[in-house]
């Protein structure tokens, strides 16, 4: 049935979601090359043996970045591509993508200092989230009710050391439900969505939120497929929030989790990302 | 069967697979399978800054 096709998963650890997508693999007669994200190395010149197709599942941002890189250098194609990745990847280009395309996106300001970061969230106003430029899971992320708690989490996020946590990207905290949602993209088509319920007002699944199915509605597939276009296409997970004004875009995942959506919704999410990877690998 | 590395808990296969990450039944640890046949653990790696979705 493959057809000799060999698909390389290129991955950080073995989750729920990169067995489903072995086993998704090897019920349609796919080779599968193991592509551990801290084993490799990467010549300038192409190694022998390389597969036809790359799912990207390295959980590491900078990891993915470079690996994509590579094997676009050696002519393999990537699911997602390496641009994909590194625009998705990056919450400040992302938001200014989306902003360049029309997409509704809460509205975010940049800052590049401290003290330009306490600026940014006086223009933004009170409640306001800040947010790390890479990472998810709603890991260091802060919501502040005022110029005090605000100064204080930035003075915490600059004794961190790092040049990056003194980039600063500041959202207005958007009134919604104590839900959001998230659509799932394969390709062309949004193949799942469903509602994530939090009290906290981080409503990520990795933070215990609860899940249900969310209708396909056309307002809710039309935004998801732009935000993913405006990405670069490939399989992504959009995240949005249902605001007073309509559904909003926060976030596009370039390597997303699908373990509780899956569940959620009984789609066989792994399959299809793997029928697409095969498609992508056979253009 | 095999030994988790931080509490000495036996530790069973059941199903698993090489590199999948699971929790120690006594502990909680996260483990990874480094191999099946013998089957032998070690911690996971633990999530870097840069990790995500």
């Amino acid at each position: 049935m493959s057809n000799g096709f060999r698909l390389g998963l290129f991955y950080t650890i073995v989750r729920p979601e990169e067995k489903a997508l072995l086993a998704a693999a090897e019920a349609r007669g796919v080779a599968v090359d193991r592509l551990p994200d801290d084993e490799l190395t990467y010549p300038l010149d192409p190694p022998a043996g390389l597969p036809d197709l790359v799912l990207n599942r390295s959980v590491s941002h900078t990891r993915a970045t470079y690996a994509g890189r590579c094997y676009e250098h050696y002519g393999v194609r990537t699911v997602n591509a390496p641009d994909v990745v590194e625009l998705a990847g990056d919450k400040i280009r992302a938001s200014f993508r989306l902003r360049e395309r029309g997409v509704p996106t809460p509205r975010t300001v940049v800052a590049l200092s401290p003290e330009a970061a306490l600026r940014a969230v006086e223009e933004i106003g009170y409640p306001a989230v800040l947010k790390p430029a890479t990472g998810s899971w709603g890991r260091l992320m802060a919501k502040v009710d005022s110029a005090r708690e605000a100064e204080q989490v930035i003075e915490h996020k600059t004794a961190l050391g790092s040049p990056v946590h003194s980039v600063f990207y500041v959202q207005e905290f958007v009134p919604k439900p104590d839900r959001d949602l998230r659509a799932f993209v394969v390709g062309r088509e949004v193949v799942a969505a469903m509602y994530r319920a939090s009290a906290d007002w981080r409503t990520n699944a990795a933070r215990g939120a609860t899940t249900e199915p969310a209708p396909l509605t056309s307002e809710l597939v039309e935004l998801a497929l732009r935000a993913a276009d405006a990405m670069g296409g490939g399989v992504l997970a959009v995240d949005l929030m249902e605001s007073p004004a309509g559904l909003v875009v926060h976030e596009v995942n370039p390597t997303p989790e699908f373990k509780a959506l899956a569940a959620a919704t009984g789609t066989d999410v792994a399959g299809r990302i793997v029928d697409y990877a095969i498609s992508e690998g056979r253009r | 069967m095999t030994e988790c590395p931080e509490c000495a808990a036996a530790v069973a296969n059941h199903d698993l697979i090489l590199g999948e990450v699971f929790p120690c039944p006594d502990c909680g640890t996260e483990l990874e399978v480094l191999a099946t046949e013998p089957f032998a653990v070690q911690p996971a790696p633990a999530e870097a800054e840069d990790w995500g979705e």
